[in-house]
């Protein structure tokens, strides 16, 4: 054998184990970065899961009940009638505004005949909706002091009078709380407003009606069933009467 | 056309591009937790407890899918992750989709219902889908890309 030909085959098993031994780092680094990525994913998922239960046990802890909620603990009652009526509505929803002034006196009069108990829900689930200031939650927890405060159907009508544009900035608790003394609403429902007492409640609220299926407000709920117009829109107040009459028997 | 040069960078920007999807993706919907939930809620497919509990993992799942593509570890994991994802939420649109709920798809947004009068997009949701789809599978497809930590650990130049 001459000396080249020894070279070449030097040369050659030199190249064979630099294969081999690069094959071999491509497949630990492929199975060590597997590995990382499933761990990256699961401490992902754990901080998911660990976050939200914290948000719960943090809503739990600072649970205020109004002493003046029905359902639960969930809503306001307005009349004394046979037929529940369960209103779930955002003070930041435009449709919810719509349907108030389409139906707002409909319903006062279903009340006034003792024909209907209205439950009201204050929901907040457009908070994304007022940039960052959570204006649904603080209106929905405003709700539950101006309860408190025996005002409720007045601080409703004037909170849907000054509803603010969705994506601006809501209206703010100085201006919740103005609104709240026009219709005579004193000091303890701006301590209320100002330490965000209801905050948690509002949360509870808003679980409840998911927890119930419904997803979208205005949700309207006559004698435990839906209330939709034609093709799923919002029922006109006549279609409301209607299932009134039908739920009285 | 001779792509064989080329394919690193194409797949160095479907890679680049899917992160930006998904950190994105992620990003609204971390900051609350609770809308996510309702979002998923509004699928109808889970109970609630269950759909809030997906609404809080999943915008976990996606800033770290999106991380990872970004710095590019384990590509084509983190790529048939990636479509695996997709997947669920194109089979979750077309499920709502077939069976007529009125809801946000929620990929980019908060999700949950629409309001009345307000005309859902489910096909431009699947097709939107679709084409991050596209990105996924050049990366199964050619997992090589540039400036990755894959490429780093493996001593490419």
């Amino acid at each position: 054998m001459s000396k080249g030909n020894r070279d070449r085959e030097r040369s050659a098993a030199k190249r064979i184990v630099e294969q081999q031994k690069a094959a071999e780092r491509r497949r630990a680094v492929t199975i060590w970065t597997s590995v990382a990525v499933v761990g990256v994913l699961l401490i992902a998922g754990l901080i998911g899961w660990g976050v939200l239960s914290r948000q719960e046990s943090n809503d739990a802890s600072t649970l205020t009940t109004p002493s003046v909620a029905v359902d639960d603990g969930t809503a306001f009652a307005v009349g004394t009638g046979p037929v529940t009526v369960d209103l779930y509505e955002d003070f930041m929803c435009p449709i919810c505004h719509q349907f108030e002034i389409a139906a707002d006196a409909t319903i006062d009069q279903l009340v006034a005949d003792k024909k209907i108990t209205v439950r009201y829900h204050p929901v907040a689930i457009l908070d994304r909706a007022s940039n960052g200031t959570e204006f649904s939650t603080r209106s929905a927890g405003a709700a539950a002091a101006a309860a408190v405060g025996g005002k409720f159907s007045e601080f409703h009508k004037v909170m849907y009078d000054n509803q603010p544009e969705e994506n601006s900035d809501g209206l703010s608790n100085a201006k919740i709380i103005e609104l709240g003394k026009s219709v005579g609403l004193g000091d303890d429902f701006a301590t209320a407003v100002n330490d965000k007492t209801y905050t948690a409640w509002a949360t509870k609220v808003t679980e409840t009606f998911s927890t119930r299926g419904y997803t979208g407000t205005p949700t309207i709920v006559v004698a435990g069933k839906q209330l939709q117009g034609t093709g799923g829109t919002i029922p006109t107040a006549a279609q409301l009467s209607e299932a009134v009459t039908a739920a009285a028997g | 056309m001779h792509l064989g040069k080329a394919w690193p960078w194409i797949s160095t920007v479907a890679r680049l591009g899917l992160a930006a999807v998904f950190l994105i993706a992620g990003g609204l919907k971390v900051t609350d937790l609770a809308e996510s939930g309702r979002a998923v809620n509004a699928y109808r497919l889970m109970d609630y407890d269950t759909a809030k509990l997906v609404g809080a993992i999943q915008p976990f799942l996606e800033i770290a899918v999106g991380l990872l593509l970004l710095i590019g570890l384990a590509v084509r994991l983190s790529a048939a992750i990636s479509a695996l994802l997709l997947v669920v939420f194109i089979a979750g649109i077309i499920s709502a989709w077939a069976r007529g709920l009125q809801i946000d798809c929620g990929c980019f947004s908060k999700g949950g219902d629409l309001a009345a009068g307000r005309n859902t997009a489910y096909g431009l949701d699947i097709a939107r889908d679709t084409g991050f789809l596209l990105l996924a599978g050049i990366l199964l497809w050619k997992p090589r890309t540039r400036f990755s930590m894959d490429g780093l650990l493996m001593g490419e130049r």
